[in-house]
């Protein structure tokens, strides 16, 4: 289906919006499993900030389903998570945190290059970089030596 | 060393494997390699690949510049191309010399690339210089071959286990 405002079709975006979608879900999954990997005393220093950061990235992935939805699609997830059984401290579970995060915020700017014109669309995009930006700048204050 | 624990002792795991090779592939092709890039090659989210890539960068196979551009180091194409060599050996070995469909033999190599040692890969070499050699031996061997594998199907008693039952009852047919 054509989109008559967006460079892209209906069917491009709930593609792309699927693939932000199952940026979102992996990350929440790892997200889980770093919570579940840290050990000792550090787990009382970043249990709470993985499990928050649990939370809101399930509820981003929600948003996206809601997105896909509203384009009258249904949301395709397509993810391969291999976390290895291995003990991490909290400042490492920070670090892969910061990694995945930064690769969610720099889809979203991506995706906002692609649905400009389309202005319900880029508000929604915008939202999102708006949330991962505070995610990001988070995870780097918390890693600052 | 038992063979199966070897399996964990590869220098590279055949995920990371795919990375190498799509590195290579996307500055072939592009001249550079972005996460996304190898994200949307491989199907799997940019997240995965920059998890995936960290221990690959922390080993000195894969390097990145200011803008972020990836690009294999000489140890990182090393592997890539020893990679790369080993499955196009292996897949000639199971479709040109076995008859297996060339699909097939794709899917196979793609699973025993990065598994196969060096020393096998050299010995494979070796065997491909001989067939390609078009000595008289070498068409004689593979005329041999493939007359016999036509008519094996015939005679179950010459099975290669040699023991109570065909290896081949075992190996269900696809």
């Amino acid at each position: 289906m054509e989109n008559s405002v967006s460079k892209l079709s209906t069917e491009e975006i709930a593609q792309e919006l699927n693939r932000a979608f199952a940026e979102e879900v992996e990350a929440a999954t790892r997200y889980l499993h770093l919570r579940s990997a840290v050990r000792g005393l550090d787990r009382v220093i970043v249990d709470r900030v993985l499990k928050d950061a649990f939370h809101e990235t399930i509820e981003h992935a929600e948003n996206i389903a809601q997105k896909i939805r509203s384009l009258g699609h249904v949301p395709k997830l397509d993810i391969r998570v291999n976390c290895p059984n291995e003990p991490l401290s909290g400042r490492e579970a920070l670090r892969q945190a910061l990694i995945f995060e930064e690769e969610a915020l720099e889809c979203y700017q991506d995706l906002l290059k692609k649905v400009e014109g389309d202005v319900p669309l880029e508000e929604f995009v915008r939202s999102q970089i708006a949330l991962e930006y505070e995610h990001v700048a988070q995870l780097k204050e918390l890693l600052v030596e | 060393m038992e063979t199966w624990k070897e399996f964990d002792q590869n220098i590279i795991t055949h995920s990371a494997a795919h990375h190498l090779m799509a590195i290579d592939d996307l500055v072939g092709k592009l001249g550079y390699a972005r996460v996304s890039d190898i994200a949307r090659q491989l199907d799997i989210t940019r997240g995965s690949v920059s998890i995936s890539l960290k221990p690959m960068k922390e080993a000195g196979l894969v390097l990145q510049d200011e803008n972020r551009h990836l690009r294999l180091s000489d140890k990182g194409q090393r592997l890539v191309n020893a990679v790369k060599n080993k499955r196009l050996l292996i897949q000639r070995l199971l479709s040109e010399l076995l008859g297996v469909s060339e699909q097939q033999a794709e899917i196979d190599a793609c699973k025993m690339e990065h598994l196969t040692s060096n020393a096998t890969a050299r010995r494979l070499v070796a065997f491909f210089r001989f067939i390609d050699s078009h000595e008289q031996p070498a068409g004689e061997f593979l005329a041999t071959w493939q007359a016999h594998d036509r008519g094996s199907d015939e005679k179950p008693e010459s099975c290669p286990t040699g023991e109570n039952k065909c290896a081949a009852d075992n190996v269900p047919e696809a």
